[in-house]
């Protein structure tokens, strides 16, 4: 067991020491040595990570603590930097582990062409690994909340990774203020916890939820039951870094981002960092339903809205990432009926396909030479067989078809939605399924648009090649998993032995039956999903290889809804015009009138009259001995008339 | 035995004196003429403050006041003297003893 | 003490020096003409010195019918004076350096006989001996501001002084003549007791007081008498100017801080005021007016002014650390001043003298030496510590705080900070500006001035606490 626990530390810190190496070193190291560093580091990460997982398989998950060190000793509150070894804490790393190095090994060949030094990408990779090993390993709210900033600071750092470019420095502030906003309320909901339960530990809470449920938290008047208010604020903060509806408009500019990074950061690990926290705190999440029943809303609203805009977005990149926005309000829809295991099982099949959807799409605009608008490509199926091959696999995974990942983990989603059987869980069903025959429809007008097509540049399409070993290997591996990992995980996660899987590390309250009774739906409820995906595709190659000219037309008739969509729901705007242009004009207002006007035109004008004035006293000085004489007697007088009267 | 002339105050000697000081002090700055005229004006101001002392001494049966007079009066020669000297020295350079053209330095 | 009784003793280093220069005078004159000039300033040097030996020396004691009196007060001002007139006449040693004729032993006479005048006002316990004191003092200096005869801006300098300064001299003996009048005598002890015998005070008293003044805020330039100071300072030849800008200033500030603080002590809450407003306004034209200014010697005279303001701080506080604050300043100033005016007077291109400040250009270059000590007074004077100037400040604003004139400290700070501009930018002009053409090497002389009183500024701090001493105990001595 020791072993386990020791190989659990390593996978975590190996990151850690490849990110601090390459990072610092990797001006003197060189591109190369740096590459081999964080690679190397993230292999035997790996290893460590799978062994751990291994080990926790045959021996049990525990939940065991792995003490590092002493953080903050301060009063009455103690943080100590310790790991927490339980099932989702193990299997997440493992899963972050997999599809880190696989995006390692990728980005060698992806970043191949650059032409300014590498290093630092790969440091900052590896920095977002460990990060996000922090978040997931943690044992306490606190280490939770920094590996949470240190995969914002991470992300941040590969959006704006080509700070020459505007758009991409933009996206990354962009992305950093958002889930500042969130992270605002998470930590307040931090801050609450401790004012609570006097403890930031996920053991001491959890063993105290029951004593705290009757805990109410006044606010301007009213009074909310305390933990309803807690898991509100902390689904906030889950909003913000999953990219829920209203803080979802970072995850798309995020794009701006090197591939590689949209892949692992933007679609398989710290979008789901949301999803993760919610299933951690599934304990307090349980005795909140009214936060549940907001969770379902937003989850599933989200997951319509991302999958209209996806239809229409003519860029690669951004439909994959509108993609990943709409699976993971699946994700929250499933968490907001209680199946948290259903949620995660989501998650990890979705960080299979999603990043290879992402990487294929990678091996694309590499082919193309950094071409995203899918109208300029076109007929590169036969260029790109093996990106073609993965693709298609990719979408069909992510289209929920038999037997892909996406169909296990889909489906039991969609399942958990109706056997829940409530007013929103309803509605979330029903908007589900028709975001799984979206999805279907833009996934399948992706692959006509990018694969089959006509060409619209034949020169590029013939001067492109298939990506290096390096590239090509991730994407054999990724596929392979998005085939078969629903398949084999399905029974762990949430089969008959999914409690004897998660051993209590996500919790359902003892009413919360839906882990038992969610495959209990009608037939055609669980066939629904299935059929609607395949009339997606019917639909799409309908649109995109049978009659091509019906999109154009559709999108004239239906100008404004076509509008609408392209423009996303127009949030962009809306944002712009509440948050934005307010805010800027303040900022302004503070820069020109508050800072330039006062802070420092105060002083300048002092400066301006004391210059004024100084001429204006050496003007006095006129060198005339009867002005002098003058200027003395009226000088007396005034002295005089002070002395007297005064 | 009676003054021939009834005694004059203190109060019309300090108004004599009075005058006399403002005098000179109008000279020194109405005059925009000559230099000159402003030794002049200053030997003004320092017998109506001799005249002052003198009144007083008189008045409070003081000597010391007298003898400040003395003092003044030397000084006085003194400082005409002086002041003469400078004042040809000027001359000799400038070629001008116009209190107007006494404006080389100013600012 | 018989009062009648003439107590030579007590005047013996004012007598010693009368003396001492009229056997220079006489030794001069003996002389072919343009010779023996060095001799006679190394005899008024050793003559200063040893009058400085005597005044440290002498007893305490009222002479000559209580005209004359010597104090520890009387003693430290002798001191300063003495300092004053000393740093002059070395700064003189090597001031010609052309081929023009030197300025005529004389000089050395003048500056002795003045400093004599400064010494008796220093001790004056009756307005004739103020008066004496005072003419004596001054009718030197109007024959020194007009020493360069070939120049026409010292002869105006000297005509422009000659002319206001007998103004003020006659005000001020107006004023005289009043205060005789209406108090009844011309001792301060005498004055003292007319003073409190009154519960009014007669306006003709006060009439006379402010005449009495504003005679002496003249000599102090303090605004608004200041008008003849730029023009002056800036005429006059340099270690001329030096020499008006600290010893009569010492001296008539003993002077003021005798007759405030003595006679007229008991009705300070009627003269603070004025006081106060005086130093306001010299605080604030002084800094203002320099800002301007391109001739370093001008800048000097506006720099002189606000000195003036900060040292009347301490009058205006009307208490006895206002007394010793004033004179902590007044020492202070005396260092630095003295400093800077050897600076300027080294100030001089292929043997003509320099007086601009564009001439200062990169002097941090061509001769570290120099700059280095003129960065030291003008941060001095700024009052950036641990110097000279910091300590003198300080004390004056304490001792106002004290005595609750806010108004005050907070305008002194508040024009300390705008006199930083003018004198950086020396040092701005000195380190940062493209070199000028270089500087000839300085005399001997003026390296040891600039040298001895830069060390003196820097290393103030260590002579603070005896200096304090003496102060305070000068300031009892006036107090009572």
């Amino acid at each position: 067991m020791q072993t386990d626990l020791h190989l659990f530390a390593a996978a975590i810190l190996l990151p850690l020491a490849g990110a601090v190496v390459a990072g610092l070193g990797g001006r003197l190291m060189g591109d190369t040595l740096a590459k081999a560093v964080t690679l190397l580091c993230m292999g035997a990460a790996t290893v460590c990570g799978i062994g751990a997982l291994w080990g926790g398989w045959t021996s049990g998950f525990g939940p065991y603590a792995v003490p590092l060190a002493d953080w903050v000793n301060a009063g009455g509150f103690h943080a100590t930097w310790t790991l927490r070894f339980d099932t989702l804490s193990v299997t997440m790393s493992a899963m972050v582990l997999c599809v880190s190095l696989l995006v390692h090994c990728y980005s060698v060949g992806y970043m191949s062409h650059e032409t300014m030094p590498v290093y630092r990408f790969f440091a900052y990779l590896s920095l977002f690994t460990f990060a996000m090993l922090m978040l997931v390993s943690s044992s306490d709210l606190i280490q939770l909340f920094f590996g949470w900033e240190g995969v914002g600071l991470a992300s941040y750092l590969l959006i704006g990774y080509w700070y020459d470019r505007p758009a991409a420095t933009a996206a990354a502030i962009k992305a950093f203020v958002v889930n500042r906003v969130a992270d605002l309320f998470f930590i307040v909901g931090i801050g609450l916890i401790y004012v609570l339960f006097h403890s930031v530990r996920y053991d001491e809470i959890f063993a105290a939820v029951p004593q705290a449920a009757g805990a109410f938290y006044t606010l301007f008047g009213h009074s909310f039951p305390m933990l309803e208010v807690i898991c509100f604020l902390l689904f906030i903060g889950a909003m913000g870094k999953s990219a829920q509806l209203f803080l979802h408009t970072w995850l798309p500019d995020a794009m701006e981002g090197p591939t590689p990074v949209s892949a692992l950061i933007h679609a398989a690990t710290m979008v789901t960092a949301g999803v993760f926290l919610m299933a951690r705190m599934s304990p307090l999440l349980e005795v909140a339903p009214n936060t549940r029943l907001f969770i379902i809303f937003i989850g599933a609203t989200t997951c319509f809205f991302a999958a209209t805009v996806g239809m229409v977005q003519p860029d690669i990149k951004r439909t994959i990432a509108y993609s990943t926005c709409s699976q993971l309000g699946y994700m929250f829809a499933a968490v907001g009926v209680g199946a948290y295991q259903v949620a995660i099982f989501h998650l990890t099949t979705h960080a299979f396909f999603k990043a290879l959807l992402f990487l294929g799409a990678g091996s694309v605009i590499h082919a193309m030479h950094d071409e995203q608008n899918m109208f300029r490509m076109g007929g590169l199926w036969k260029k790109l067989p093996l990106t073609y091959g993965v693709m298609w696999i990719g979408s069909l995974a992510l289209a929920g078809v038999f037997p892909f990942a996406g169909y296990w983990s889909k489906d039991a989603i969609l399942n958990a939605l109706w056997a829940a059987d409530g007013r929103m869980s309803h509605y979330a069903w029903m908007l589900g399924v028709i975001t799984a025959f979206l999805t279907a429809f833009y996934s399948w007008r992706l692959l006509f648009l990018v694969f089959h097509r006509a060409p619209a540049d034949v020169q590029k399409r013939d001067a492109a090649h298939e990506s290096p070993l390096f590239m090509s290997v991730p994407l054999v591996l990724l596929a392979i998993g998005a085939v078969v990992s629903g398949l084999v995980l399905a029974p762990y996660y949430i089969g008959a032995q999914q409690s004897a899987f998660w051993q209590g590390s996500i919790f359902n309250a003892p009413g919360n039956t839906i882990m038992e009774t969610f495959e209990q739906v009608p037939g055609v409820v669980a066939l629904l999903p299935s059929l609607v995906a395949l009339v997606g595709i019917a639909l799409a190659f309908l649109f995109y290889i049978a009659s091509p000219g019906l999109p154009e037309a559709l999108a004239r008739s239906c100008g404004p809804v076509y509008r609408f969509l392209l423009n996303k729901w127009y949030f962009d705007e809306l944002y712009e015009h509440i948050f934005v242009k307010p805010y800027a004009a303040i900022a302004r207002f503070l820069w020109k009138d508050g800072e330039e006007g006062a802070v420092e035109g105060l002083p300048r004008d002092l400066v301006r009259a004391t210059a004024s004035g100084a001429v204006d006293a050496v003007r006095l000085q006129t060198g005339s001995i009867a002005l002098y004489a003058f200027t003395m007697l009226a000088g007396l007088v005034v002295v005089l008339t002070v002395a007297l009267c005064g | 035995m009676t003054p021939a002339i009834a005694p004059i105050g203190l109060g019309s000697y300090l108004v004599v004196s009075a005058a006399l000081l403002v005098l000179g002090v109008l000279g020194i700055f109405l005059n925009r003429k000559n230099i000159i005229i402003i030794l002049m004006s200053m030997e003004l101001i320092l017998l109506a403050a001799n005249l002052n002392f003198v009144a007083f001494s008189s008045a409070h049966a003081d000597l010391s006041g007298q003898v400040m007079v003395l003092f003044v009066l030397t000084i006085a020669a003194a400082e005409a003297a002086i002041g003469l000297a400078i004042v040809t020295v000027y001359f000799r350079n400038r070629g001008s003893i116009q209190v107007e053209d006494v404006t080389m330095m100013k600012g | 003490m018989n009062a009648m009784s003439v107590n030579w003793i007590l005047a013996l280093p004012e007598i010693t020096l009368a003396l001492a220069g009229l056997v220079i005078l006489v030794f001069g004159v003996l002389q072919r003409p343009g010779k023996g000039i060095g001799a006679c300033t190394v005899l008024s040097i050793a003559a200063f010195v040893g009058c400085a030996v005597l005044v440290a020396l002498s007893p305490d004691g009222a002479a000559y019918a209580g005209t004359f009196v010597n104090d520890s007060f009387a003693r430290f001002m002798k001191i300063l004076v003495l300092l004053g007139g000393l740093v002059a006449l070395l700064l003189t040693v090597s001031y010609r350096t052309d081929e023009r004729a030197p300025l005529p032993f004389e000089t050395a006479v003048l500056i002795l006989f003045s400093t004599v005048g400064a010494m008796i006002m220093a001790s004056s316990a009756n307005l004739m001996t103020l008066f004496v004191g005072l003419e004596l003092s001054s009718l030197s200096i109007y024959i020194l501001a007009a020493l360069e005869r070939d120049d026409v801006l010292s002869s105006e300098a000297g005509l422009k002084y000659f002319v206001l300064g007998s103004l003020a001299s006659g005000l001020l003996l107006y004023g005289m003549s009043l205060v005789y009048g209406y108090a009844g005598t011309m001792e301060y002890s005498g004055l003292i007791a007319a003073i409190q015998q009154t519960t009014a005070l007669p306006v003709g008293l006060m009439v006379g007081l402010v005449f009495l003044v504003v005679g002496l805020c003249f000599k102090l330039s303090v605004v608004p008498f200041h008008m003849w100071t730029p023009d002056v300072y800036q005429g006059a030849p340099t270690p001329v100017t030096a020499y008006m800008a600290g010893a009569p200033k010492f001296a008539t500030f003993a002077l003021l801080l005798r007759v405030m603080s003595g006679p007229f002590g008991a009705m300070a809450p009627r003269w603070q005021i004025l006081i106060e407003t005086l130093s306001i306004l010299s605080m604030v034209y002084g800094a203002l007016a320099a800002i301007p200014q391109t001739n370093i010697k001008r800048l000097m005279a506006y720099s002189s002014i606000g000195h003036m303001g900060y040292a009347l701080m301490g009058l205006a506080a009307a208490s006895t650390n206002g007394v010793r604050a004033t004179l902590v300043y007044l020492a202070a100033y005396l260092v630095m001043n003295a400093g800077v005016f050897a600076v300027i007077t080294a100030m001089r291109r292929k043997g003509r003298e320099v007086t601009s400040l564009a001439d200062l250009s990169g002097l941090g270059r061509t001769d570290p030496g120099l700059a280095a000590a003129l960065a030291v007074f003008m941060f001095s004077m700024v009052g950036a510590p641990p110097l000279a100037g910091f300590f003198g400040k300080l004390m004056v604003f304490a001792a106002a705080w004290q005595s609750g004139l806010y108004v005050l400290v907070g305008i002194g700070a508040l024009s300390s900070v705008i006199g930083a501009y003018y004198y950086l930018r020396v040092v701005k002009v000195m380190y940062f500006d493209a070199s000028a053409e270089r500087l000839d090497q300085p005399a001997r002389s003026l390296v040891f001035v600039s040298g001895s009183m830069g060390l003196a500024t820097v290393f103030f701090v260590l002579a603070l606490g005896p200096l304090m001493a003496l102060a305070r105990q000068a300031a009892l001595a006036l107090g009572g």
